[in-house]
């Protein structure tokens, strides 16, 4: 697959501690995970990859358009879809006039295409019967889904979404999912997640950050494979174990380096990202 | 929908405006009458249909069709349009924060307030110190994180960032201005001293800006504003005659400092596209 995003060395300092610390990553048409604990950098990354924050230090390209020049980071925002981790909206606006407001600020100035543009995109997310009605009377799925609109607002070629999955319910979790596999469909997009579900249902690539630092860049079937061999069932939680709760059957599961003859299970996505954690957790204090 | 061949009002869309209609090149406001004229008048749809080609002809139904989805300009939008601002631009200009209800009503009761404060004490030194700030402030919030709750969205679109704050800066300025306008006229007593404000009031908004370009949004109008305040109240200490810098030569070094700050901020402007504010 051709690589459309490319970054290197990435590094963002807040004072004396490092928000990003040299990362490097490459992306592709369709939908990459970025997962990590909270203060992993996860926000900071995306933030840079919008060109909303410069870097310290590295560099990447999005469409081969580099952010660094004034003409790139103009070139690169005519491309880009970008979905904060808390949108803002003009509580007085409808879900037409916000999504038609960020059209202009995209530059699709024609009143009539504009108006075609946002009424597709309200209809991509579902929410052309409530087109009308102010942001302030929808729900809060409903915001999410119209903030999601506006990125999607004139069809930009590399989406960045931070956790647009975090507050809903599981219903709206699941029509988000759809909303965000469509859009991969046919272009690069970056979300950032809390949720492993998310990343196991929706992602070909998966990052996990931690400490401002890549942990681990694959496929969500090598991050699961991370934990072959390495998750086991007990009756108490395993004093090895790096990790281990009681489910729903009353038995342990623990991840770590399971004890000789250790009744082992099929790993998850989770139990790789756990395990992955750990190793950085480990490293930190070492 | 009324489906006659001629509407009440006895109007209709000329050929040549429904030639220019089926291509898509009709532009508002005379657009809007023709919107909603199409819709109800089955002489005009007649014309339009001999005017256009069935490929054009479905696009305009379907930009029609688009069209009715769209909310109509609010009013402020509609009057911006019609003096002649780009449609795209009124919808900037009408969507700068500050010129929330919440916002225009409270500066009103401040201003309302000084203009009976001054009334009662004959202090004009009052309103006068005070008019200024406001333009700064409604200038310093209108763009920026502090009180856009879009900032973010719009830091990373297209549109450049010195752009955006031009279009809001005219708005916020342009309605705290007229409202200063009203309070002045308030104290018919005090003259042409009732507008000393306007030059302060310039040059504080430009220095402001010309500082946020460097120092960011809130800190740079807030030296700014801090500056001024205390100027005002080291003149409150010498209370026989007109502050300095409401005199001729006050005024001289008003207008001055606008225009080197304006000259400041066009020179730096290329940073509001690429700080993070």
């Amino acid at each position: 697959m051709t690589t459309t995003v490319a970054a290197a060395g990435l590094t963002v300092r807040h004072g004396s501690t490092r928000a990003l610390d040299g990362v490097a990553l490459r992306l592709t048409d369709g939908v990459t995970g970025l997962l990590g604990p909270n203060g992993a950098g996860k926000t900071t990354l995306l933030k840079v990859l919008a060109t909303a924050v410069p870097p310290d230090s590295g560099s990447f390209t999005a469409h081969g358009e580099d952010p660094a020049t004034p003409a790139g980071r103009l070139a690169l925002r005519r491309t880009l879809g970008y979905l904060p981790q808390t949108p803002g909206f003009h509580p007085d606006f409808t879900a037409f006039e916000f999504v038609d407001y960020v059209a202009v600020l995209k530059e699709l100035t024609g009143r009539a295409e504009r108006h075609r543009e946002v009424r597709r995109v309200l209809d991509q997310v579902g929410l052309a019967d409530v087109r009308g009605r102010r942001l302030k009377r929808l729900s809060g799925g409903m915001r999410q889904r119209v903030a999601l609109a506006a990125a999607l607002v004139g069809d930009p070629a590399f989406l960045v979404l931070d956790e647009p999955t975090v507050h809903l319910d599981p219903e709206q979790r699941m029509r988000f999912r759809e909303l965000i596999a469509q859009a991969g469909e046919s272009r690069t997009v970056l979300l950032s997640t809390h949720q492993t579900e998310d990343v196991a249902m929706l992602c070909h690539h998966v990052i996990v950050l931690a400490g401002g630092r890549v942990r681990f860049d694959g496929t969500p079937a090598e991050l699961t494979a991370r934990a072959a061999g390495r998750v086991w069932s007990s009756a108490e939680r395993a004093p090895g174990a790096r990790a281990g709760w009681r489910t729903g059957t009353g038995a342990f599961r623990n991840v770590g380096d399971p004890p000789p003859g250790a009744d082992l299970l099929e790993p998850t996505l989770e139990d790789g990202y756990l395990l992955v954690l750990d190793e950085e957790t480990a490293e930190a204090a070492a | 929908m009324t489906d006659t061949g001629a509407p009440k009002s006895g109007w209709h869309v000329t050929e040549e405006d429904l030639r220019a209609y089926a291509l898509g090149e009709l532009a508002p406001p005379l657009l809007w009458s023709a919107d909603t004229h199409v819709g109800s008048c089955a002489r005009c749809r007649a014309v339009l249909a001999a005017v256009s080609d069935q490929t054009a002809l479905d696009a305009g139904w379907d930009r029609l069709d688009a069209e009715l989805d769209a909310p109509r300009p609010r009013l402020g939008e509609r009057l911006l349009i019609r003096a002649g601002v780009a449609e795209h631009t009124a919808r900037l200009l009408t969507a700068t924060p500050v010129l929330r209800r919440s916002w225009l009503a409270s500066v009103a009761c401040v201003l309302a307030a000084t203009v009976l404060v001054v009334h009662a004490v004959d202090a004009p030194a009052l309103f006068l110190a005070l008019a200024p700030l406001l333009p700064l402030a409604a200038v310093a919030l209108s763009y920026g994180p502090a009180l856009d709750p879009t900032h973010e969205i719009a830091a990373v679109a297209p549109t450049h960032g010195f752009r955006l704050l031009m279009i809001r800066t005219v708005a916020a300025l342009t309605a705290s201005l007229v409202l200063n306008t009203l309070a002045a006229l308030a104290l018919p007593g005090y003259g042409l001293l009732a507008f000393g404000w306007l030059l302060p009031a310039l040059a504080l908004t430009a220095a402001g800006l010309a500082l946020a370009a460097r120092l960011g949004p809130l800190l740079g109008p807030g030296l700014v504003g801090g500056a001024w305040t205390l100027l005002m109240a080291v003149a409150a200490t010498h209370p026989a005659g007109t502050p300095a810098a409401f005199t001729a030569a006050g005024q001289s070094v008003a207008a001055a400092l606008a225009a080197l700050a304006t000259f400041l901020l066009h020179q730096a402007r290329d940073r509001f596209d690429t700080e993070p504010f």
